[in-house]
């Protein structure tokens, strides 16, 4: 009697863990990104932005008369706890996924999304690989980096006037593809006269840089750019001071976070940079930015604006295609035109925005300020 | 500061800059080097008395930079900071000295003791449990973001010498030499010192002498959370930025360095550390710069293929 009665209590938790989505009436949302580890801040902002859309549409009655719940995954920015965690999200049944953040955890779990057909929006990874994969699930909100690579290029060309560029890398997906953009755009200018005189990578999690900067010192660059994210971002500025390294820093979209201004303190001034507009200054973005600040702080959070979009933009295709079936949401995704908080959102063939304006940005008495806009 | 007098005088301004530039290395790597040393002789001295390899011992160095931080803030919150500088330091490296051998006497009694009469493999494996359990307490308790430790030295280049040496450069690497100079005289020249010789060389035959072999066991784990705690408050001065992370890294090369000195000698350590430090700076620099943790393991396996026990493995074998 016993015996049976502790088979029926293992049966029906198995069933509840299975089954725990569709009791429930719920739809699941998968949201993953580095949630632990030193980039834990980026994980926790998209995660607070991707709840607001979530608690907007939950006040609204939900998707499909379904309440949506947000299930989270931390992936720690590592390529196989991106795979395991994809895994493991699909399994419990989730209709969409936003994330993953970094392009090295977003390429190899995209395929997990893919074999099981659910549709994924990046707000943040921007290597090219991602979409140029050719699958239809895949989407992104953010920008792709060959586009950011060719504004930082034609940056350093028209408005810097450089002649002579080194190049780092954190040797990542996203790191080192934003600084091969760069290169490869930079060297539309070899007629010019621009070169690259120095090219190097460094190991994500080191924290002295002093013999790659010396290194690069002795080849006397006008400009300094870094493909990576900001706690070596931080401290390569810091550093570059230290051993004399006069000539500017320029980054891309992993730098732009406070944490990159702690870390490198009065080195951080004069820092260019490669994002988006800022929100703050774009009438969609106003409603989003009061509320989040309403219920965060001040503290600026870059790519919460893009969770919130990713998610608006899922939820939406999900209520365009009035049911859950991935190929029926991918399509409508496919189809959206959506005017989001970070602007207008509408996908291409591959899952790119068609519209992606990079601008260049600069650190200014402890802020970020925007500072250059291309010409088209 | 190129220009002048000594080494730079008689040449190109190219040939002075990359002279300057090779100096320039070649202090960083005697910096990290002196880390990696005053680390290296918490792995060999243990090591030497126990045999085993205390593979938290990385931990003790992270706990030792984070305390850094805490007594850091501690300090100005009592009015510290208008102090003279040296007295400041002094006080910073005592708080954390004391912190980090609080930590590794409570791991000698808890993860090592209770196996001291089993087998090898066992209290090896304690210690890496240990190194783990200590990295997600860190994780835990402070957080996993990277914490900023306050800038107290100069970085810049000092200006009044020609050499291209930074003030914190300066700092540590007086302190590294000064502790592993007092590490020497008191393991040569002292009673306590005697006793952890005599330790090391018959653990039986020293306790039918009289002497306490539990104690001074323990106060050899003490000095070595000594000196990596020294290296964890420097560090991070040295770097900027602390993370529950650094010790593995770290412990693992100053481990590499233990052994290619050979393990269990002192002065091995010391030099196995300092070697180990400039390979690093110079290979990174004039090599390949993405293999820079590469070379550190490169040089172990040559110096072991060519002397198995370690650069200084025969002669002064264990302490």
């Amino acid at each position: 009697m016993l015996h049976m009665a502790r088979l029926f209590v293992l049966f029906a938790f198995l069933l509840g863990m299975v089954s725990d989505a569709y009791a429930a009436g719920e739809i699941l949302i998968g949201l993953a990104g580095p949630m632990t580890g030193d980039q834990s801040k980026l994980g926790g902002d998209i995660e607070r932005g991707a709840r607001l859309a979530i608690e907007e549409w939950n006040a609204k009655g939900g998707v499909l008369k379904k309440k949506i719940r947000l299930l989270v995954g931390d992936d720690q920015h590592d390529p196989k706890q991106a795979v395991s965690v994809a895994n493991k999200m699909v399994n419990q049944g989730i209709i969409g996924m936003v994330g993953h953040f970094n392009s090295s955890a977003s390429i190899p779990a995209s395929s997990v999304y893919h074999r099981a057909g659910i549709p994924m929006i990046t707000p943040a990874s921007t290597n090219p690989k991602l979409t140029d994969q050719g699958f239809k699930n895949v989407f992104r909100v953010c920008g792709r980096d060959d586009q950011q690579g060719r504004v930082a290029a034609d940056f350093a060309a028209k408005k810097l006037r450089v002649k002579k560029v080194a190049i780092l890398h954190d040797k990542t997906t996203y790191g080192q593809g934003l600084a091969d953009e760069f290169k490869k755009n930079l060297s539309r200018y070899a007629s010019s006269g621009i070169s690259v005189v120095y090219e190097g990578g460094l190991t994500q999690g080191e924290r002295d840089f002093r013999g790659i900067l010396i290194a690069v010192k002795a080849k006397a660059p006008e400009l300094l750019y870094f493909g990576g994210i900001f706690p070596e971002g931080g401290l390569l500025a810091r550093q570059a001071k230290e051993v004399g390294l006069t000539a500017p820093m320029m980054s891309g979209d992993g730098v732009i976070d406070p944490k990159f201004i702690e870390i490198a303190g009065a080195a951080a001034e004069g820092t260019y940079l490669t994002f988006t507009p800022d929100p703050e200054v774009l009438p969609q973005a106003k409603r989003f930015l009061t509320q989040y600040k309403a219920k965060h702080g001040n503290e600026l959070a870059p790519y919460a604006i893009y969770a919130y979009d990713a998610t608006n933009v899922l939820l939406t295709a999900i209520a365009g295609a009035r049911q859950t079936k991935g190929d029926a949401v991918v399509g409508a995704l496919r189809n959206l035109k959506y005017d989001g908080a970070s602007g207008h959102i509408e996908f291409d063939q591959k899952g790119d925005v068609k519209e992606s304006p990079y601008i260049v940005w600069i650190t200014k008495g402890g802020k970020f300020e925007t500072f250059w806009t291309p010409t088209p | 500061m190129l220009t002048g007098t000594g080494i730079w005088s008689h040449a190109s301004p190219d040939k002075i800059r990359e002279r300057y530039v090779f100096v320039q290395q070649l202090i960083n790597g005697l910096t990290v080097g002196a880390i990696y040393a005053l680390l290296a002789l918490g792995y060999s001295m243990v090591y030497g008395v126990l045999g085993l390899i205390n593979f938290a011992h990385g931990e003790i160095y992270m706990i030792g930079a984070y305390s850094g931080i805490l007594y850091f803030h501690l300090l100005t919150a009592i009015g510290a900071a208008g102090w003279p500088p040296v007295s400041f330091l002094l006080l910073l490296f005592l708080g954390s000295a004391v912190t980090a051998v609080g930590y590794a006497v409570f791991l000698e009694q808890v993860a090592y003791r209770p196996l001291r009469s089993a087998r090898s493999l066992s209290p090896l494996i304690s210690a890496i449990g240990a190194s783990v359990f200590l990295q997600n307490y860190v994780m835990l308790t402070q957080g996993s973001a990277d914490l900023v430790f306050p800038t107290l030295f100069p970085n810049e280049p000092l200006s009044w010498t020609t050499v291209p040496i930074s003030g914190v450069q300066a700092m540590m690497m007086f302190t590294s030499f000064s502790l592993m100079l007092a590490l020497h005289l008191f393991v040569t020249k002292t009673r306590l010192g005697k006793g952890i010789r005599a330790v090391a060389q018959d653990k039986t035959m020293a306790a039918l002498c009289g002497i306490d072999v539990n104690r001074l066991i323990m106060l050899t784990f003490a000095i070595g959370a000594i000196l990596a705690a020294g290296a964890g408050v420097m560090v991070g001065m040295y770097n900027g930025t602390v993370h529950f992370s650094i010790g593995f890294m770290v412990g693992l090369k100053a481990f590499a360095a233990a052994v290619l000195g050979g393990i269990g000698s002192l002065p091995g350590a010391m030099v196995g550390g300092i070697l180990l430090g400039l390979v690093e700076s110079l290979g990174s620099a004039y090599l390949v710069s993405e293999f820079k943790d590469g070379f550190a393991f490169c040089l172990l396996i040559l110096v072991l293929i060519v002397k198995p026990t370690g650069l200084f493995g025969d002669a002064t074998q264990r302490s």
